[in-house]
């Protein structure tokens, strides 16, 4: 309806011209205007409509502005609407004109029926002009208190609408007290829910920065106003209610009494035929019992499950996905829950695609030794499906559960039995499944090479799987007659041979099969040497190279280097870090679930509140009172960095051999360089972990500790840093200095909320990207920038207020820095409050 | 928080937009068109990529009816769930109002659709998408819509749903109790799962403010009452009601009582996960003759009792594509070859409980296949049936009182049915 769809659109035949079209309306328009005839009403509703029509189909009706202003003057309410309509649509666009409506909008909002108070008051603020923000004031203040909630409703969403037009206008009328005292008071459920809706994206936005705000929030989530929506949530509407479950999800009860109470009231809720009130209590529930024990929790989950099937099956495949994004997260946190259940995962042959694939993914996770056989059964099922996406994908549900280690022989043979289907894409993703399998368990070799010998290389086209087969070939070359022949015909083709990928592992195999068979494979090394070093992919020529070298130098060593002895890998790493898991449910209900994301990770910052990062903080506030409660989560973050830690240096262990089969190297390394491998995070081809290892060995080692400290580190003042970046590197760096450090007496009292500290590192230099906590344990994110370089400083400080201590973690781009650092930080922290 | 909509979208079927509402200014028409329209070309079939998209900060979630695609834009974290929902609550709406949701609906009634976007959500944040309190404010025809406009009465009642001075001449409810039977079945002729959902639509059409109750044969009830429940009392695993429904009383002493909506409502809706003999049970028996001829002998047997009689049952077997020279011949009803499909459809009027059927067909297949390689189609054999007075669960009306302040008589209407829901049986 926006004049700019015009430009997309092609102009059809069947639509008015466009500009002789405006031109004659405003004419009929500008004779209507002053009319008092008595048939001119229904005239004027023929025209309005007209164009209100050419407004939707995109012609510009603008130039019409005052025509259909003056035409306004009425008391038909079917032309206010209309009107209504037209000037919200390009008032933004023609400020100037919009100030002509003022007047008619301020005036309606008057009027003795409330339908029309409420809609003028709704235009009113719909216009969005900067310029017209004075003439809102007053409406809004009558509106609130208008005694028709209709327009009352209409009043509390009004106050937002101006907020984000201009927040000082709205602090300056003192909206924000006016719309808490309403909710409080106001006898209508819709009235009270529009001010909630407004208070809270107030707040929220505020709280970064106003500590005010911060503080009503804190209220917003207290025990009084919490327990008065408690009260009246039957009363509201089935959306009113998700917000208020959404609320209450926040609140920290008092104790295990409190907790049952709150669950007793609620669990009537699950029986909302309305399938986003359920899933709003789920969250409740999931959230309350976040402390409890397991059992407690195991109970929960038991409860929830029956409305979550039902929602799964009945209603619209839409909804069927995003309940089962949930499921999947609940899944995943409880994996016995739904095995019982796993027949709600079948898949219809008419369920959509995308509902398919969740399933699928739901039949995976919840495979364990009780249901395998009838999972593994009907994926079978899947895999000569119509459609191909979902034969691929239940392929490779079939080899995810068999890695799960359940009931491993007879999926292998099931494997077995899809090479066997002789169609392309079906066997390349076997052919990768069963090398995975074989990475795990290498009992299976026996049974799995005697099929795949039987596949002919030429029938492969896509490239994991020709890799894949040609890894086998290199890696049981000795058990397979015709493995130096059919890796000599692949050498023969190298030109024709696109993917370099396939190249680099066919080197690979060719010399693996060069070390157990020599006399059978030496022409086919010799033309894949010379072949790869004519190579013009640079891994490809450089591995080439590599080899021929290695070779030169000492057969032996070549083959200690190339095909050592292997241990099956027991865990594939795991691709995310059981922190960004965590955060992901706690964000339960919204569309990081669906991604699979936390929410930082896809909105931008000013559609987010600051307290959304630092979430996962309100496990330091369940049962905030006692200390040790602020160590065992500190320890927990910490087990969190060993894991991502664990699982760099893991994929680079396990992702090497999918690539080139013989990694394994790295398993003899001395573990000190180990770790400090995955912080040099190398790239994966052996070769260049072993030089890795000669230049730590040579140089980086000795190094290291005489690097005289730099004498003084000053900081930028005004680093950017965005929260996604941080969180990578976070992920990526390693602590490198860990410290305890004590607050002034001062400092503790100066604590009562993040932001005074916030503000007092900031002026040293030192940014807050993320805080969070109630007393007395709050936890910071803070990063800073080494002056005149790109070197960032990563900071997460938990303060414990009752013990005034502070635990300190620093990790860093630049290592040597940090102890410069560190130092800095420390003198900033224990200066705060002495001001 | 949960999220607000920035913007909602209903678009034609090649993403175009036909009407917006822009609700916080943050996305663009044209920004939202053009990713949609990339979205639908990129993939012919928009089943294929899932109701939630992510492009360049914003959120897409849709849901299309008939030939209109609903969209909404966001760009803060929003409850995905409930969004989807409110779409389709969306489409009920429109659906009240203009008969069918299609582009043409929409384009004739440009006027209507914007006033109702506008009541359903107010800034991004949903409102009311109750079509019997939206009616109350707006009207469908704009002509002859009333300037003497009273306040939207729901909206100040307590009882949001309903409201007050409704009258009728004669007082009636009805009440469907209809059940869908989901199977499937695998090549072997084992279940593999099979589920009841089951509904209780009601129609009322009563005066004033009546006060309803329902009794049911509940096996919790009646065993709480202490009566004895030989046989005839059921488990119903979810139950879900209307939100008239006093929830916390059904909580305490399992009675259903509420104030009905005016017009159709569901009243309660539950699922029973225990297993269901099926119904209707098909066989099927392929012969392939020669690489040019394929014969399909089709048997179906009714497993219910003889008292009852299936109505318009459809049994859809699947036949290889490009078959031709359909020969088909049945024991009863009518088969005929649908090639839209590539099934064979036979379809029988009145199926007895307790019967066998059988139909045989034969079709020349291509000498030529298309193409190699092309994946055979391994569609099930879907059955379409509905049985009137009978339940798969046993559920049973007691009773259904309606209590007014003004004391008249109302007429309760009780009837049940069972039909097939997703009834699929991979026997061929």
């Amino acid at each position: 309806m926006a004049p700019p769809v015009s430009a997309t659109k092609s102009p059809s035949p069947s639509q008015p011209s466009g500009k002789s079209e405006v031109s004659d309306l405003k004419l009929q328009l500008r004779q209507l205007a002053g009319s008092r005839a008595p048939g001119a009403d229904d005239a004027k509703r023929d025209l309005f409509k007209r164009v209100i029509s050419c407004m939707t189909v995109g012609i510009d009706v603008s130039p019409a502005f005052s025509e259909m202003v003056m035409c306004s003057a009425t008391s038909d309410v079917v032309l206010k609407k209309m009107c209504y309509l037209y000037v919200g649509n390009y008032a933004r666009c023609n400020p100037d004109l919009a100030l002509l409506t003022i007047n008619f909008l301020q005036k309606d909002c008057h009027d003795q029926d409330p339908t029309i108070r409420g809609l003028a008051l709704r235009s009113l603020c719909s216009l969005r002009v900067q310029n017209l923000v004075e003439y809102l004031v007053a409406p809004l203040v009558v509106g609130l208190k208008d005694h028709s909630s209709y327009v009352r409703t209409v009043a509390a969403i009004g106050v937002l609408k101006l907020y984000h037009i201009s927040a000082t206008t709205c602090h300056d009328s003192d909206f924000p007290a006016a719309l808490k005292a309403l909710m409080l008071s106001d006898p209508d459920a819709q009235v009270v829910a529009n001010c909630l809706y407004s208070l809270l994206e107030i707040w929220t936005q505020e709280a970064g920065h106003s500590e005010e705000a911060a503080r009503e929030i804190e209220t917003l989530y207290g025990k009084p106003i919490i327990y008065y929506f408690l009260n009246r949530i039957r009363d509201f509407s089935e959306w009113a209610q998700c917000l208020l479950l959404d609320l209450v999800s926040k609140y920290i009860p008092a104790d295990n009494n409190e907790i049952f109470d709150m669950m007793n009231l609620l669990e009537d809720r699950l029986q909302h035929a309305n399938g986003a009130v359920v899933l709003a209590t789920i969250k409740v529930f999931l959230h309350l019992t976040m402390s409890m024990t397991d059992v407690h929790q195991q109970v929960v989950y038991e409860r929830i499950k029956a409305p979550l099937l039902t929602l799964v099956g009945a209603g619209s495949p839409e909804q069927s996905y995003a309940v089962l994004c949930h499921l999947h997260i609940l899944v995943m946190r409880a994996p016995m829950l739904f095995s019982s259940d796993y027949k709600h995962f079948y898949c219809q042959f008419s369920d959509p695609s995308y509902v398919k694939k969740l399933k699928l993914e739901m039949l995976t996770a919840i495979a364990n030794e009780s249901n395998t056989y009838e999972i593994v059964t009907e994926l079978c099922e899947y895999a000569g499906n119509v459609d191909v996406p979902i034969a691929r994908e239940s392929i490779r549900a079939v080899g995810k559960i068999a890695l799960q280690q359940y009931d491993v022989n007879a999926i292998v043979d099931r494997l077995l039995q899809f090479l066997e289907m002789e169609k392309d894409y079906v066997t390349a993703e076997t052919l990768v499944l069963v090398k995975d399998l074989l990475r795990k368990y290498p009992q299976w070799s026996h049974d799995c090479i005697a099929v795949v010998g039987n596949i002919s290389s030429n029938s492969i086209q896509e490239p994991e799987a020709k890799a894949a087969l040609i890894w086998m070939l290199g890696e049981y070359s000795q058990d397979m007659m015709d493995a130096p022949y059919v890796l000599e015909s692949l050498v023969e083709n190298w030109e024709e041979e696109h993917s370099p990928e396939v190249r680099l592992h066919l080197l690979t195999a060719v010399m693996k099969c060069f070390f157990k068979r020599a006399p059978e494979t030496q022409k086919a090394l010799g033309a894949a040497l010379a072949a790869g070093l004519a190579d013009s992919h640079q891994d490809v020529h450089d591995r080439a190279l590599f080899y021929y070298r290695l070779l030169q130098y000492d057969v032996a060593v070549a083959e200690r280097v190339v095909n050592p002895p292997k241990q099956a890998v027991s865990v594939f790493a795991d691709t995310q870090s059981s922190e960004i898991k965590d955060r992901i449910f706690d964000e339960f209900n919204s569309l990081s679930i669906v991604y699979q994301k936390p929410s930082y990770m896809f909105t931008d910052k000013e559609h987010r509140g600051p307290f959304e990062f630092a979430e996962d903080l309100s496990n330091l506030a369940i049962g905030g009172d006692s200390g040790d409660d602020a160590i065992r989560s500190a320890q927990r973050y910490q087990e969190n960095d060993k894991d991502l830690l664990l699982s760099t240096s893991d994929k680079e262990e396990n992702g090497g051999p999918t690539r080139n089969g013989s990694n394994s190297s790295t398993y003899s390394a001395p573990s000190d360089i180990n770790s400090s491998l995955s912080a040099l995070a190398p790239s994966s081809t052996s070769h260049t972990v072993a030089f890795a290892i000669d230049d730590l060995l040579g140089l980086g080692v000795p190094d290291a500790p005489i690097l005289p400290l730099p004498p003084a580190l000053s900081l930028n003042s005004k680093p950017v840093l965005d929260p996604g970046t941080f969180q990578k590197k976070w992920g990526q760096l390693t602590v490198s200095s860990s410290q305890e450090s004590t607050l002034s007496i001062q400092g503790v009292a100066s604590l009562t909320a993040p932001q005074s500290l916030i503000r007092h590192m900031q002026n040293n230099s030192i940014q807050c990207i993320a805080s969070g906590g109630h007393p007395p344990n709050y936890k910071f994110f803070f990063f800073a920038q080494k002056e005149g370089s790109s070197s960032f400083f990563l900071v997460e400080c938990i303060v414990n207020t009752a013990s005034a201590k502070a635990q300190i973690k620093i990790k860093s781009d630049d290592a040597s820095a940090s102890d410069a650092f560190a130092s800095i930080f420390q003198s900033a922290l224990s200066n705060f409050g002495s001001l | 928080m949960a999220g607000a909509v920035s913007a909602l979208f209903l678009l034609d079927i090649k993403g175009r937009v036909l009407v917006w509402r822009d609700y916080r200014g943050d996305v663009s028409a044209v920004q939202a068109e053009r990713f949609f329209t990339k979205l639908i070309e990129k993939e012919a079939d928009p089943e294929s990529h899932s109701p939630v998209v992510h492009d360049d900060g914003v959120a897409y979630m849709f849901i299309q009816h008939n030939n209109v695609f609903l969209l909404t834009a966001a760009r803060q974290n929003c409850n995905a769930a409930s969004i989807l929902l409110f779409l389709h609550r969306v489409v009920d709406v429109f659906k009240h109002y203009f008969e069918e949701l299609e582009e043409e609906s929409l384009r004739d009634n440009f006027v209507v659709v914007y006033e109702l976007l506008d009541e359903m959500m107010d800034f991004g944040y949903p409102q009311y998408t109750e079509a019997k309190i939206l009616s109350e404010f707006i009207k469908t025809d704009a002509y002859r819509m009333e300037v003497t406009q009273r306040p939207p009465m729901a909206v100040t009642n307590a009882v949001s749903w309903r409201s007050e001075g409704i009258r009728y001449k004669k007082n009636e409810v009805f009440l469907d109790v209809v059940e869908s039977v989901n199977i499937l079945v695998n090549s072997n002729g084992q279940i593999i799962r099979s589920d009841v959902v089951g509904a209780l639509k009601m129609r009322t059409y009563l005066s004033g403010m009546p006060e309803c109750k329902l009794g049911l044969n509940d096996r919790v009830l009646l065993e709480a009452q202490g009566r004895a429940t030989k046989g005839k009392a059921i488990d119903l695993d979810d139950i879900k009601f209307h939100q008239c429904v006093r929830l916390a009383r059904f909580e305490n002493d399992r009675t259903i009582s509420f104030i009905p909506p005016d017009g159709a409502f569901d009243l309660m809706t539950y699922r029973l996960s225990t297993q269901v003999k099926p119904l209707i049970w098909v066989e099927a028996q392929v012969e392939k003759h020669s690489r040019s001829r394929i014969e399909l002998m089709v048997k179906a047997r009714s497993q219910f009792k003889e008292r009852s009689t299936a109505t318009n049952v459809e049994i859809e077997v699947p036949v290889p594509a490009d078959s031709t020279n359909p020969n088909i011949r049945t024991s009863m009803g009518s088969a005929a070859y649908a090639p839209e499909n590539d099934a064979l459809v036979w379809k029988i009027k009145s199926f007895p409980g307790g019967k066998e059927y059988m139909c045989r067909a034969e079709f020349s297949l291509p000498s030529i296949t298309a193409e190699e390689g092309a994946p055979e189609k391994k569609a099930p054999i879907r059955v379409k049936f509905e049985i009137p007075y009978f339940t798969v669960s046993g559920i049973q009306v007691r009773y259904l009182k309606i209590i007014e302040k003004s004391g008249y008589q109302a007429l309760p209407w009780v009837r049940y049915i069972t039909m097939a829901g997703e009834y699929e049986l991979r026997l061929i």
